[in-house]
């Protein structure tokens, strides 16, 4: 029991983060879900590490909420595979994410680097 | 929609298979080896199949693939012991199928909305005076009256019907007999229904009789227009004959329209709908004189029922003014309304629905009681498995939706099970229904009844399932765990509850069969009422007179004389009788009144006598073997020439003379004249019978001979001319002569093949009405309630002597005789039973008020019924309980030791 709470708790925090980074991953065209994670590793100087339990949930996630779509196609290895694709809507919540993002990203970087004053 | 799911899950595989092969062959491009790539990919994907499961989740269908694996869990649970379940569903069906049908009945009778416009505005307005509300209706002038006075009413329309099937129309098809109706021209409009072909009556002035030009028109009913027309679309125009006049088709009324015919039997009887057209006699003002109409009248919105009759009341003193007797305004001095709605159905059939109902409620509850009885037993077997299960992983809550989606399945199989019980039952009682309740339709699945199916499934899964659950969602794993053997059963407290559903079952049936028991009592003493005549061995055929067809010839010897000539010429029959109605009949009724002359105190008395008419052949002493108290019957001597007689009853004397005077002085009197010049004696009177109902005493009755009723009398036209029932005495059996006598009413006449048969014991029953039908009702309900009772008597006794057998065993090993075990056994059950029969006794007592109304010679708290059927449930209790008493007396001290 423990072990899936535990895997869940994992997705549960990395969940808004991981949801931005496939979106902005897409941006550059269509990708099956290998893809995402290799192209994640490389631009993240394969500082980021990927879990699929994490990925897949969140790819049939966003599916529903009509963020990206997916059709199966053949790979360039000649490969059935299924690539997922950015939509409209899937665009427009990525720049939210974005600007939400560096928002925080300016606040928290505000309170974090303020010397302590005696 | 699980196709789908296992699709969509097949591509989740094939997505995660795609990923480990692209990873492996990447890998392998950067130079590992197979086996090492694999290793690896397989080591950085992690738990594939917790990936698909948690993906799974993320998915809406999961809820439905967790309801689709309860479902086949449970399937299996219950397909594993099928006993049990056999039992659960069968014991629960038998409530569901009786409340089933008990509420289509209702439902039927009660509840069906009616085709008008707002019915609930409906009002029938009946003069009322001395003599109680007048059922025959008022006179055209009344009605005018009110409708000029009233503020309350929007409008009034009047009506006369025919009832039964007394017209001849014909068709395409060849006759059709149709009940007609002659209606004002507002009728329809009031109603607020239209024709669905054609129009309707067209209104010629305020008082809304009919234009003349529609005099000669008729309107159809869908049932006509589609069994003789063929549903001619062109009917409209057409020229039809009825009873050998024409009219012309104004239109079809729609489908399900039979006002003034109602109850749900008329759905399809044929009718035509005539056009009032006010007469001359219509504005007389004498006694009898002007023909009497039915009124009904719409509510204006605002004004109430009680409003409505206040306001009439006020004026009607008045309105009766213009009557020229004072005897004529004193009876219709006052006003009495009622919703038509009310007047569709009796009050006490209502009443008596309402227990039958209730009855089956009862039914279901002690049903659903005892398969709760059987769960918790179960229940308690399971809990090593279900505690099993919940070590294994099983949240409580799954367990807990695993026990209701078995409650789900067990207890809609029984509505399923139930449903096909209640059309069984329907069928079983088709006739009774149809004569008490004028029902027609087997089960139909309407609205009301699936909704009523639905919470009868609905509550009987909480009831059942409700302990089970519960006690799972709370019991502790380990203590289940380590209890060890599963018959190490319930605690005391469990023990007490299952005890008190016992105890609540005992006095739920023993209410069932007290009901039971009143009305069996009531078909005892009606049945054993002295009727005044036979009633074996009779046959009776209901004719309709096609009297158009004799006009201008005498029927009595055109017609009835040969006939019965005929039917006495036919094999084993002994002797028949022709007469208006056969006592308890109630298919055709006269009354006779007398029109007094002079103002003394006896003619006044004698005006108020309302007599039964009755038109009679010699035979029918012979046919129906009654005794005279006085004088002669009618024989073959009395004929058109002869000296008019009449005969009178005992009752009749006794409303003539005011007291019990000598029957004989009546004896040579003249009270009718058959016509000019023929003024008739009385030369007998006949012992008092029932003529109405078993339940009802003697009326006044006075009856005449057909065999000397001319055309020219008075009587002519009511005494021959509208219906006739041929009653036969044969020893030979029904099916036998029915035929025959069907050709003898052919020969006479083509019209009488269509006659009705039956027998006059079946009239008998028939006339018990209600009481008949709700007694065999509650025969089932009541028996059906004993069997299920002791079935819990010893399912519970059985279980606790399982359970106690160690101790049992100690017992006996100690000494104990067979006697002391068995009464340890019995003492439980006769506390359950003297528990029981105490509450149940108090419940009958406050629950048989209900049948009050059908009950006959017998009163709602009779001791003798209510003891002897706690009688019955007693020994039925001790003798249930004694199987399993003795099965604690041979219990085995050594084996049951060993097991402990």
């Amino acid at each position: 029991m423990m072990g899936r709470n535990g895997y869940r708790n994992r997705v549960e925090l990395l969940q808004g983060t991981l949801d931005m980074l496939i979106l902005r991953t897409l941006q550059w065209g269509p990708a099956h879900g290998y893809g995402i994670v290799q192209a994640l590793r490389t631009q993240s100087g394969e500082a980021l590490q990927v879990e699929t339990g994490s990925l897949y949930p969140a790819l049939h996630r966003l599916e529903r909420q009509g963020w990206v779509r997916s059709e199966w196609k053949q790979s360039e290895a000649n490969q059935r595979a299924r690539y997922y694709r950015i939509t409209a809507t899937g665009k427009k919540q990525l720049a939210q994410d974005l600007s939400r993002w560096e928002q925080m990203v300016a606040v928290m970087g505000g309170i974090l680097k303020s010397t302590p004053t005696e | 929609m699980s196709w789908w799911f296992e699709k969509r899950k097949d591509e989740l595989d094939e997505e995660i298979r795609v990923h480990m092969a692209l990873d492996i062959a990447d890998r392998m491009s950067r130079g590992e080896s197979r086996e090492q790539a694999e290793t690896e990919a397989a080591r950085e994907f992690g738990n594939a199949a917790l990936v698909e499961d948690v993906t799974h989740e993320s998915w809406r269908w999961r809820r439905l693939e967790r309801f689709a694996n309860d479902l086949r869990y449970a399937l299996r649970a219950l397909r594993r012991s099928s006993g049990f379940s056999i039992t659960v569903i069968a014991t629960m069906a038998v409530g569901v199928g009786a409340t089933c049908a008990m509420f289509s009945v209702v439902d039927g009778v009660l509840l069906r909305p009616l085709p008008f416009k707002d019915p609930g505005g409906l009002v029938e307005i009946h003069e009322s005076g001395k003599k109680g509300p007048l059922s025959y209706g008022s006179p055209y002038l009344d009605i005018d009256q009110w409708r000029q006075r009233s503020r309350a009413f929007s409008q009034i329309a009047f009506y006369s019907s025919n009832t039964g099937r007394a017209s001849f129309l014909e068709g395409t098809a060849g006759t059709l007999h149709v009940g007609s109706a002659t209606v004002s021209a507002n009728l329809f409009d009031l109603l607020g229904v239209h024709p669905a072909l054609g129009r309707g009556f067209s209104v010629r002035d305020a008082g809304n009789s009919v234009k003349a030009d529609d005099e000669h028109s008729l309107l159809l009913s869908d049932a006509v227009w589609r069994a003789n027309y063929g549903a001619d679309a062109g009917i409209v125009g057409k020229t039809v004959v009825m009873n050998g006049e024409r009219f012309s088709v104004l239109g079809v009324m729609p489908r399900g329209f039979t006002f003034p015919f109602a109850g749900s039997n008329t759905n399809g009887m044929p009718l035509v709908w005539k056009p009032l057209v006010l007469k001359d006699e219509d504005v007389l003002r004498s006694h009898n004189a002007a023909p009497y109409y039915d009124a009904l009248g719409r509510l204006r919105p605002g004004f109430t029922l009680a409003a409505a009759e206040a306001e009439l009341k006020v004026f009607q003193p008045d309105v009766v003014k213009s009557y020229s007797e004072p005897r004529d305004r004193e009876i219709a001095n006052s006003i009495s309304l009622r919703r038509y709605t009310d007047s569709l159905i009796d009050g006490d059939v209502r009443k008596a629905l309402f227990a039958l109902l209730g009855a089956s409620a009862l039914l279901w509850l002690i049903a659903c009681l005892n398969a709760t009885s059987l769960m918790w037993a179960r229940a308690l077997g399971r809990r090593r498995e279900l505690a099993v299960r919940s070590a294994l992983g099983a949240s409580r809550w799954q367990i807990v939706e695993h026990l209701l989606m078995e409650g789900i399945l067990l207890s809609g199989c029984a509505s399923l099970l139930g449903l096909g019980l209640a059309a069984g039952i329907l069928k079983l009682f088709q006739h009774g229904l149809e004569t008490q309740y004028k029902i027609h339709e087997s089960l139909t699945l309407n609205l009301p009844v699936l909704g009523a199916l639905l919470a009868l499934t609905v509550a009987g899964v909480l009831l059942i399932s409700a302990w089970p659950t519960f006690a799972a969602a709370r019991a502790s794993i380990d203590t289940a765990l380590r209890q060890g053997s599963p018959q190490q059963g319930m605690g005391r407290a469990q023990r007490r509850m299952r005890a008190v559903l016992v105890v609540t079952e005992i006095a739920l049936s023993l209410t069932l069969l007290v009901g039971c028991g009143l009305l069996l009592r009531t078909i005892y003493a009606l049945k054993h009422v002295p009727l005044g005549f036979r009633t074996e061995h009779i046959v009776v055929a209901n004719m309709t007179i096609p009297s158009y067809k004799f006009a201008g010839r005498d029927m009595t010897t055109a017609l009835y004389q040969p006939l019965v000539d005929r039917v006495k010429g036919l094999p084993g029959v002994e002797s028949a009788t022709l007469l208006t109605d056969v006592p308890l009949g109630n298919t055709f009724r006269m009354i006779f009144t007398f029109s007094p002359k002079g103002n003394s105190a006896d003619a006044i008395r004698r005006a108020a006598i309302e007599a039964q008419f009755r038109a009679v052949s010699p035979e029918m002493q012979q046919v129906f073997g009654f005794q005279m108290l006085r004088g002669r019957f009618f024989n073959a001597g009395d004929t058109q020439t002869s000296q008019a007689v009449v005969v009178v009853n005992r009752a009749f004397v006794r409303a003539y003379f005011g007291d019990d005077r000598d029957p004989s002085k009546i004896l040579g009197e003249n009270l009718v004249s058959l016509g000019k010049d023929r003024r008739a004696l009385v030369v007998g009177v006949l012992d008092d019978e029932r003529q109405v109902s078993v339940a009802q005493s003697s009326l006044p009755e006075i009856e005449v001979c057909i065999p000397q009723i001319t055309p020219e009398s008075m009587f002519y036209k009511v005494a021959e001319g509208m219906s006739m029932d041929l009653a036969v005495r044969s020893q030979r059996s029904i099916s036998l002569i029915t035929p025959e006598l069907r050709e003898a009413l052919r020969t006479a006449s083509p019209d009488l093949s269509a006659s009705t048969f039956s027998t006059m014991d079946q009239v008998v029953e028939d006339s018990f009405g209600s009481q008949n039908l709700a007694a065999h009702l509650l025969e089932i309900f009541g028996g059906s309630a004993l069997l299920l009772c002791l079935a819990g008597i010893y399912g519970l006794l059985s279980y606790l002597v399982a359970q106690r057998r160690q101790e049992i065993g100690l017992r006996i090993a100690l000494g104990a005789q067979q006697w002391n075990v068995m009464s340890l056994v019995l003492r439980q059950a006769g506390w359950m039973l003297v528990a029981g029969l105490g509450i149940g006794l108090g419940m009958a007592y406050l629950g048989t008020r209900a049948l009050r109304t059908l009950l006959y010679g017998v009163k709602a708290d009779d001791p003798w019924t209510a003891g002897a059927v706690a009688l019955v449930l007693l020994v039925g209790g001790l003798a249930a309980s004694l199987v399993p008493a003795r099965r604690a007396a041979r219990v085995d001290p050594a084996e049951a030791l060993r097991a402990e």
